[in-house]
């Protein structure tokens, strides 16, 4: 069964907030914040989890294409120079360290869980305790680990405790939240972030493992789509919409367009525009902000253009600009709404000596 | 005397500052010495100022700039009429015992106990017992011997010292700036139990050369008792005359900075300060 | 076996319930016949119940000394502190006095400075205090109300009469647990509350409120208040929060609040928000970094500009703190005396001053035997309990007492009174003290009650909550004055 499709919200006048619920930025700062590092954390570990799986299950893998495998994933998260620094060789062993307990990578699981628990710790009092104890407990727990551990006891399991963690949160959030304010941020983080990753899951298999024409509709470049979708937990919507053929154009259409599917990008995109609107007052027809018209504009283009036009332009290109264009939307967000000082430190007037 | 006077800091700063909040020191005094006659402040970036007076009765000018900018110029330019030496009256000769005597005793306590910069260690004290070798005569001739003693026994030596040193180091090194005379001084008051109080200001120079860098200077002032303050500098041996104007006083350096705050942003890349004092023409006598 | 089977012991202290020969004092009778029906279990039932709430909603305080600085709770004591109404009119009178003068002397200390001329308080006490802020000279502020709250500890002597012990004038704690107290109370003895009459403390974050409101700079009819807090590595955070939410205003740290042309505001999602009045729970030292310590981190710059500007209001006021260092205490009957033209309703404690010669040779001579402090330090750190110290403790304290005489006081231990505690199994006699809250705004406002501090180890005589104290709730029964 289908999701409904999303409808369009209607307009809303702005409210003006009374002093007493005026929300500081500093909170919405880390709400933001350990909303998008907790999605960030959830998708590492799925990202992770699928390409154990499929490295296992296609046997028929050798070492240039294992290395080509762990390498595209590396592409994917952008670090792959902070890898090369710190390891040898990019082998299952290492590359699950290196995402799942490093802390010198900013985007490890570890990393991303514990800059999530320092937002929530400082927003404490603003967050229902459930959801606090959630973020703690997963960071105890990972604190509690090693790889060694990990590989001992099977890595599945290991990835299953986050995703469902992740998803307690989230559902924790859901139903202990308030519809306030606060919410606004939080799914606005969620939705970014998860925007993102979708987008460069794809873009990785497309690419950096363009197969050489020989193997496209080969065993291994089915497989390979096949993963891309289950990192994006698509697999199961997918086959539901399309036949069961894995057809690359068609499971690209199905990630950057679907309007159901809750982690394509479109979906994610219309979310985006609508908490945008309304963290940013943007009620009007016309848009006041750059962030509202950049937003406006790239909705559009997911509810409007086709695959085939997206294809002949690049695809490449395309999840590329559309990645840029959420940063520039959210960074103009955090400028505008959740700007204070960081830790610094006020400067001394330099004092002269009098001679 | 009519005297102009320039005092110009310019901070330039690595990169920009922000939210910078500021306070100033620079009007000289009106009291029985000298009248100020007229004062300007002027802040590059604009600037609105504020004034209030502080504990030790100096003119405070407060002001902030918040936006970012890359430099900060702060500008004083006043005029000052000091009363000719002529018509000062002398400082009498008290014996120390009226010191504790004085109904100013209590409230003078302020300027006899150890402050930031001027610490009341030992040696001071053992400093102030070589400066009065003999024993003690009355106050104002034992401030004179003592700043005497520093004058003779310290080198000016610009750079050997910093902003932040203390009076204790300044001891150690024998060597200094007027600020540095000026602390080592108040240290050798206070340890005679002479309150005495420091004294940011300028000074007329007779003969100038052409080029020479002009600065702030610093003094001391010691109370005497049925008299007030009686200033005297050690930096040049003799008391302060119809050539020194006085902006501000207070324990010491940590009271009167002429311009201290915060800022957020890098460190300064560089701090200058220009200083002008100058006899002001008839001409201008007339205006 | 009911909870008063086994017999208490009420040594040579006053005891708050039982008089000298053992019989309940008339103002604990009811307590005594409810608990007399309790047996032991239920009894521990209901304290393990009150624990469990105080656990879940986290009434905590963090300990500086632990090496984690752990959250702790604060140990709560289920048997009340009784005050009869017209014993409380006396001190309520007393404190009313008390706050009326200090504030009449914050004002004189921080403009001419006549009590000082007058020579009634040595200027070089006041110069040399800590906290005495010469920035703060000459600075008008809002109705001349320095001090807006005030947690003065009170203590009883042998005979039962109160005494003064020290005045808290900067961020006075422990309001939230007195309020988390009486809610324990109520549930743990519904009926026992109902029969007594207990005047209410839960008005206090109304009256907190209003004294607030009332010192806000007149520009605007519905001022903004603010409480600005560290943050949540601050011992008493959750106090913090806890007041915050109660009155409804915002909680903001030092980086929300941004001064812009001498007007304070707070950063929000909405842009820049006015602040009129700041309740603010930082220490002077951190407030501003333009004006006091240039590293703090905790503070907004320029927030004495506008301060001195009267674009925001501060409770409590810059440099309270010169009034209730330790060595001006002595001073304060005499203040009482020359601001009001009365004598003190409630007397201090007699102490020695260091900083005085001749007290100095006693105190010197005799502190094995004497209650040494410092002058500056809260918390009962840098206290030595003479009778209770070591030889080395002792001789310790006289070099450091020796070194900076003008840093200590003394005073001849009190022996505190005592309120059975439940220790274990049984009831055993604690000292305890009192602290309560006085509100200064447009009246001036004492909460019926306070917080009892209790010294829950054997024999001590600390009862602050970082060095093993607990508390106990304070009634104060309705009735006629």
């Amino acid at each position: 069964m289908t999701l409904p499709r999303k409808k369009e919200a209607p307009a809303r006048a702005p409210v003006p907030r009374p002093q007493a619920n005026a929300m500081l930025s500093r909170v919405a700062h880390s709400l933001y914040w350990m909303s998008r590092y907790i999605e960030r954390a959830e998708n590492i570990a799925r990202l992770l989890e699928v390409n154990l799986q499929f490295i296992l299950d296609f046997r028929g893998y050798d070492d240039v294409h294992l290395k080509e495998h762990w390498g595209s994933i590396l592409a994917s998260s952008g670090d792959n120079e902070l890898f090369e620094e710190h390891y040898g060789a990019a082998d299952s062993r290492s590359v699950t360290e290196f995402f799942a307990f490093d802390l010198r990578n900013p985007n490890s699981i570890l990393a991303c869980v514990f800059a999530a628990r320092e937002n929530a710790r400082m927003i404490r009092d603003q967050i229902s305790i459930e959801m606090w104890e959630t973020v703690n407990e997963l960071y105890l727990f990972l604190k509690s680990r090693s790889t060694t551990d990990v590989w001992a006891a099977g890595p599945y399991e290991f990835f299953q405790d986050i995703k469902r963690n992740s998803h307690l949160f989230q559902g924790l959030t859901d139903s202990t939240y308030s519809r306030s304010e606060g919410w606004e941020f939080i799914q606005f983080g969620k939705f970014v972030e998860r925007a993102n990753k979708t987008a460069r899951i794809l873009d990785v298999k497309y690419h950096i493992l363009l197969p050489n024409a020989t193997d496209v509709g080969g065993a291994l470049d089915t497989a390979q789509w096949q993963a891309v979708l289950r990192s994006a937990s698509a697999l199961e919507a997918y086959r539901r919409f399309y036949v069961r053929e894995i057809l690359p154009w068609k499971v690209a259409e199905f990630l950057i367009f679907s309007d159901s599917f809750p982690r394509s990008i479109h979906f994610c995109v219309a979310q985006v525009d609508e908490f945008l609107r309304r963290i940013l007052a943007e009620s009007g027809a016309r848009p006041r902000t750059e962030a509202a018209r950049a937003s406006r504009r790239l909705l559009a283009n997911l509810q409007s253009l086709s695959i085939d036009e997206v294809l002949r332009g690049g695809l490449h290109e395309f999840l590329v600009e559309t990645g840029k264009t959420l940063d520039r939307i959210s960074e103009e967000v955090v400028q505008t709404t959740m700007f204070y000082p960081a830790e610094s430190t006020q400067e001394d007037q330099q004092l002269q000596q009098q001679q | 005397m009519l005297i102009s006077l320039l005092h110009r800091t310019t901070f330039v700063y690595a990169g920009t500052a922000s939210d910078s909040f500021n306070e100033v020191r620079l009007t000289p005094v009106d009291d029985a010495n000298q009248t100020c006659r007229s004062f300007e402040l002027r802040i590059d970036p604009a600037a609105e100022t504020r004034e209030y007076v502080d504990f030790y009765a100096n003119m405070v000018h407060y002001f902030d700039v918040t936006a970012e900018h890359s430099r900060l110029v702060v500008e004083a330019v006043s005029e000052v009429e000091t009363r000719p030496n002529a018509s000062r009256p002398p400082v009498p000769a008290v014996q120390p015992s009226e010191l504790e005597a004085s109904p100013e005793r209590e409230l003078n306590a302020e300027f006899l106990t150890g402050s930031h910069y001027v610490p009341l260690d030992v040696e001071l004290w053992r400093e102030a017992q070589d400066a009065l070798g003999g024993g003690r005569s009355d106050v104002w001739s034992d401030v004179q011997r003592m700043c005497r003693h520093v004058y003779k026994n310290f080198a000016y030596k610009p750079r050997s010292t910093g902003v932040g040193t203390r009076a204790t180091a300044a001891l150690k090194l024998r060597s200094g700036v007027c600020q540095d005379f000026a602390h080592v001084a108040l240290g050798l008051c206070r340890s005679c139990g002479i309150p005495a109080r420091y004294v940011s200001g300028y000074f007329i120079k007779a003969q100038r050369q052409p080029d020479e860098e002009e600065a702030s200077h610093a003094w001391i002032e010691a109370f005497v008792p049925g008299f007030g303050w009686a200033a005297f500098d050690p930096t040049h041996d003799r008391p302060a005359d119809e050539r020194y104007i006085k902006v501000a006083s207070g324990r010491d350096y940590a009271d009167i900075r002429p311009v201290s705050g915060t800022y957020r942003g890098g460190k300064t890349r560089s701090l200058s300060v220009e200083v002008r004092v100058r006899e002001a023409e008839a001409a201008d006598r007339a205006r | 076996m009911s909870l008063l089977s086994t017999p208490y012991d009420s040594g040579e202290f006053f005891d708050e319930m039982y008089a000298t020969g053992g019989e309940v004092r008339p103002h604990y009778r009811l307590l005594a016949e409810r608990l007399a029906t309790l047996a032991v279990p239920e009894f521990e039932r209901r304290r393990a119940a009150v624990d469990l709430a105080f656990l879940r909603r986290g009434v905590t305080f963090t300990v500086y000394n632990d090496a984690e600085g752990t959250e702790r709770i604060f140990p709560f004591d289920l048997i009340p502190r009784i005050i009869p109404a017209r014993e409380w009119s006396r001190l309520e009178a007393g404190l009313i006095q008390r706050i009326t003068a200090l504030n009449l002397f914050l004002h004189d200390l921080y403009h001419g400075q006549k009590i000082m001329k007058d020579k009634v308080v040595p200027a070089s006490h006041i110069l040399s205090a800590k906290h005495f802020r010469r920035e703060f000279m000459n600075f008008s502020v809002p109705r001349d109300i320095y001090v807006h709250i005030c947690g003065t500890d009170l203590i009883r002597d042998r005979d039962g009469s109160y005494l003064v012990l020290e005045d808290n004038l900067r961020c006075p704690s422990g309001v939230s647990y007195m309020i988390e107290n009486r809610s324990a109370m109520r549930r743990a003895f519904p009926n026992l509350f109902q029969s007594y009459g207990v005047r209410p403390v839960e008005g206090y974050s109304d009256e907190l409120l209003k004294a607030l409101l009332h010192i806000a700079p007149d520009r605007s009819d519905k001022p903004s208040v603010v409480l600005l807090t560290p943050g949540v590595h601050n011992s008493a955070y959750f106090e913090h929060c806890f007041l915050a939410r109660q009155m409804g205003i915002p909680i903001v740290e030092g980086r929300d609040l941004v001064v812009q042309d001498t007007s304070v505001h707070m950063r929000t999602t909405s842009g820049l928000l006015p602040v009129d009045v700041i309740y603010r729970r930082i220490d002077d030292d951190f407030l501003d970094p333009a004006v006091f310590r240039s590293d703090s981190m905790l503070g907004v710059p320029g927030l004495v500009a506008a301060y001195r500007a009267g674009r925001v209001a501060l409770a409590n006021s810059i440099g309270t703190g010169v009034a209730d260092d330790k060595v001006i205490y002595a001073h304060i009957p005499k203040v009482i005396k020359y601001y009001l033209d009365q004598d003190p309703i409630l007397p201090n404690v007699a102490t020695y001053l260091a900083s005085e010669p001749s007290d100095l040779k006693f105190i010197l001579e005799n502190m094995a035997g004497l209650v040494v402090k410092s002058a500056n330090e809260a918390g009962g750190y840098g206290m030595l309990i003479g009778p209770a110290s070591t030889k080395e403790e002792v001789a310790d304290f006289r070099a450091r007492v020796a070194a900076n005489p003008r840093n200590f006081i003394a005073q001849d231990p009190i022996m505190l009174s005592r309120s059975p505690t439940w220790c274990e199994n049984r009831f055993e006699g604690r000292h305890i003290d009192l602290r309560p809250y006085v509100l200064c705004g447009e009246k001036t406002v004492v909460t019926p009650g306070g917080l009892t501090r209790v010294a829950l180890r054997k024999g001590s005589l600390v009862v602050n909550s970082s060095q093993g104290g607990g508390s106990k709730d304070t009634w104060v029964i309705e009735g006629a004055k």
